[in-house]
């Protein structure tokens, strides 16, 4: 009886050791015409946010490119089990994989050491890797500048809130163009910064959201897939509204309540290029950056709060987008942002 | 100012909820002489089935405070489940607790995380329960928001303190949990059933555990993803060795953790120059050094805490 239980047992715990998805999200033929793109992410394909601005990229591509990408996915991969799956793609022929997120730099770069025929791409990161390996940077400071403007307008009591995970990658620059956006039309507002450490802790960035709104925040942001946490409990204020950084959240409840405008990093230009270098024979070695210059953003607002954007406001961050759309400059200054001074 | 501290203030109650139900399930456990690491799994799974009954029942929108009523129930259920399958495996296989504990943590998170997936999809919120404001107490300035704006569930948790010293102070079956944990031989010569004990002590930490992870998805955060616990089990079980195993200790950890939160964010938010790096580590070196401090005074440990009793081995 005690060695069936134990077996019993030792198949459930062996179940739940297994339990990070993978999935084939579509694939063609594979032939020699077909690019076969792995994707590895730390969180799930339907987070809205880091995660899934990324699969949803890639599933636009191939929408793009019918026929042209044969793709699969595998979820909840911590830097440290990356490697074995990242090595079984090699294994299995694809032609490129992409590790989304910069906590597997080291690991791509290991892997990518042992097969040089093999193409790997990873970000955020504006380094510029070996021959096999691309880089991608968002340029999110443009992202960040808009959703300020229009924080900066929005906010009654002039506190704005700003819930970011890390102080690092794209979500420093986000936040630092916010600040920039906030201060060009609204050089008096307060605005709160905190951290909450890290990509993926929803409580803790409701609490940390909870607590801006209590210090008199009525217009809050946030970035990273924790962002949501801090969404959710933006709805509980009567008053408050959100700007967001992923267009994914303006189809919850909470954003269709409360989220004014969102933006998007716009991941399937990003993949079509990678595709068509490959097809010419580049198979690393380049940074891709992201901005509106180049498609790599997306600019929406959400249809259901239309009516809280004045004319002059919507003019103000009109001029900004169409000034990003023009140049691929961007914002300069977004790094000299010292929040200790606001 | 005054206001940012009532801000800050008001933050504790409301947010140590989870740590303070799941830290003294683990004391229940812990004074019966086993310790459970799989906190943390328990929680997951009351996170998610909490969460899943009024989700399935509103159809992801609103719907009555019964079903998240329910959500408790169900979690709490799951919560025994789970703790008397960490008792199969630790008290009639003798299974090394820690070990245990971490499978039972892994299982936790990873079921709760493929049955979301399954039952659920993406992330997704439910309206949760509401914060309800004390008539009159509501309006008292200062103390008014402090301690009486919370939601009901957080009321109801912190009755815990009282029931549980009364139950592990005042009541037979408390007196046989701090006996099996101190000595369980001594106790089985009295007759007492050391297995059962421990088996009674499980189930009551792993309902309360699942009771705390249904906190966080309906009353706190009111939504779930696979990460929503965050190492909060873990904290936990710190919390009891920092009090002392006491339910009264345990509740003033659990504050001051929580406590150290919100200030430590209230000094970002504020742009006081100080390492946001550092401030995020600061509730965990908080811990970490009353620990330390404290570790010299473990006059009320259970002494037999990990050990596995056979009663037909004499020590």
């Amino acid at each position: 009886m005690k060695k069936l239980l134990t077996l019993a047992l030792a198949i459930l715990l062996s179940f739940s050791l297994f339990a990070g998805g993978s999935g084939e999200a579509a694939s063609s033929s594979s032939d020699s015409d077909t690019v076969k793109i792995a994707l590895i992410i730390e969180n799930t394909i339907d987070d809205k946010g880091w995660c899934q601005s990324m699969h949803d990229g890639i599933t636009q591509a191939m929408e793009q490119l019918p026929g042209k990408i044969e793709y699969n996915y595998s979820e909840k991969m911590l830097p440290v089990d990356a490697g074995s799956i990242a090595r079984q793609y090699v294994a299995e022929g694809y032609d490129l994989i992409i590790a989304h997120g910069a906590q597997y730099k080291n690991m791509i770069l290991e892997i990518a050491e042992e097969y040089p025929d093999v193409s790997f791409a990873f970000g955020t990161s504006s380094e510029i890797g070996p021959e096999n390996v691309f880089t991608y940077m968002p340029e999110s400071e443009e992202t960040g500048y808009l959703n300020g403007i229009l924080a900066g307008s929005l906010t009654k009591s002039n506190i704005v809130g700003l819930v970011g995970p890390v102080d690092s990658g794209d979500a420093a620059r986000y936040n630092r163009g916010f600040v920039l956006g906030v201060q060009s039309v609204n050089p008096d507002a307060k605005i709160l910064v905190a951290h909450t450490g890290s990509f993926s802790d929803y409580v803790k960035s409701s609490e940390l959201a909870t607590l801006q709104l209590g210090n008199g925040a009525d217009v809050v942001t946030g970035s990273s897939q924790q962002a949501i946490g801090a969404l959710r409990a933006t709805a509980e204020s009567p008053t408050a509204l959100w700007v967001g950084q992923d267009l994914a959240q303006l189809t919850t409840a909470e954003g269709q309540a409360k989220c004014v405008a969102a933006s998007s990093y716009n991941y399937g230009a990003v993949v079509i290029e990678l595709v068509e270098k490959l097809e010419n024979g580049i198979k690393g070695g380049e940074c891709i950056p992201m901005n509106f210059n180049n498609g790599g953003f997306i600019f929406e607002y959400n249809p259901a709060l239309e009516s809280v954007v004045t004319p002059e406001i919507k003019a103000k961050v009109d001029e900004a987008l169409n000034g990003f759309i023009a140049s691929s400059d961007g914002l300069a200054d977004w790094a000299d942002v010292d929040y200790s001074t606001l | 100012m005054i206001d940012v501290i009532a801000n800050m203030l008001s933050m504790c109650i409301p947010f140590s909820v989870a740590l303070l139900l799941a830290s003294i399930g683990e004391m229940f456990n812990q004074r019966a002489g086993i310790f459970n690491l799989g906190c943390e799994g328990i929680m997951a799974m009351g996170a998610f089935l909490g969460m899943l009954v009024p989700f399935l029942a509103g159809h992801g929108g609103q719907t009555s405070q019964v079903y998240n009523l329910l959500g408790f129930l169900a979690a709490g259920a799951a919560g025994i489940v789970l703790g008397i399958i960490f008792g199969v495996v630790t008290i009639n296989f003798r299974a090394p607790q820690g070990i245990a504990g971490i499978g039972l943590q892994m299982f936790g998170v990873g079921t709760a995380g493929t049955l979301f997936r399954h039952f659920v999809g993406g992330t997704q919120s439910i309206p949760g329960i509401p914060d309800v404001d004390i008539p009159l107490l509501s309006k008292i300035p200062f103390i008014g928001d402090v301690f009486f704006s919370h939601n009901l569930a957080a009321y109801l948790a912190y009755l815990f303190i009282p029931v549980s010293m009364y139950i592990l102070f005042k009541t037979p079956w408390g007196l046989r949990v701090r006996a099996v944990g101190t000595n369980p031989r001594a106790a089985d010569s009295m007759g007492i059933n050391v297995t059962r004990t421990r088996f009674e002590s499980l189930m009551i930490g792993g309902c309360l555990a699942g009771l705390a992870g249904a906190y966080l998805s309906i009353a706190q955060a009111k939504m779930f993803s696979d990460t929503l616990i965050s190492g909060r089990g873990f904290i936990a079980v710190a919390l009891v060795y920092f009090g002392h195993w006491h339910p009264l200790q345990i509740m003033g950890g659990a504050l001051l953790f929580t406590f150290a939160q919100t200030f430590q964010t209230q000094i970002q938010s504020f742009g006081i120059s100080f390492p946001y790096e550092l401030a995020v580590m600061l509730p965990y070196i908080l811990v970490i050094v009353v620990l330390s401090f404290t570790s010299r005074n473990q006059t009320t440990a259970p002494t037999a805490l990990g050990k596995p009793f056979n009663r037909e081995i004499r020590t």
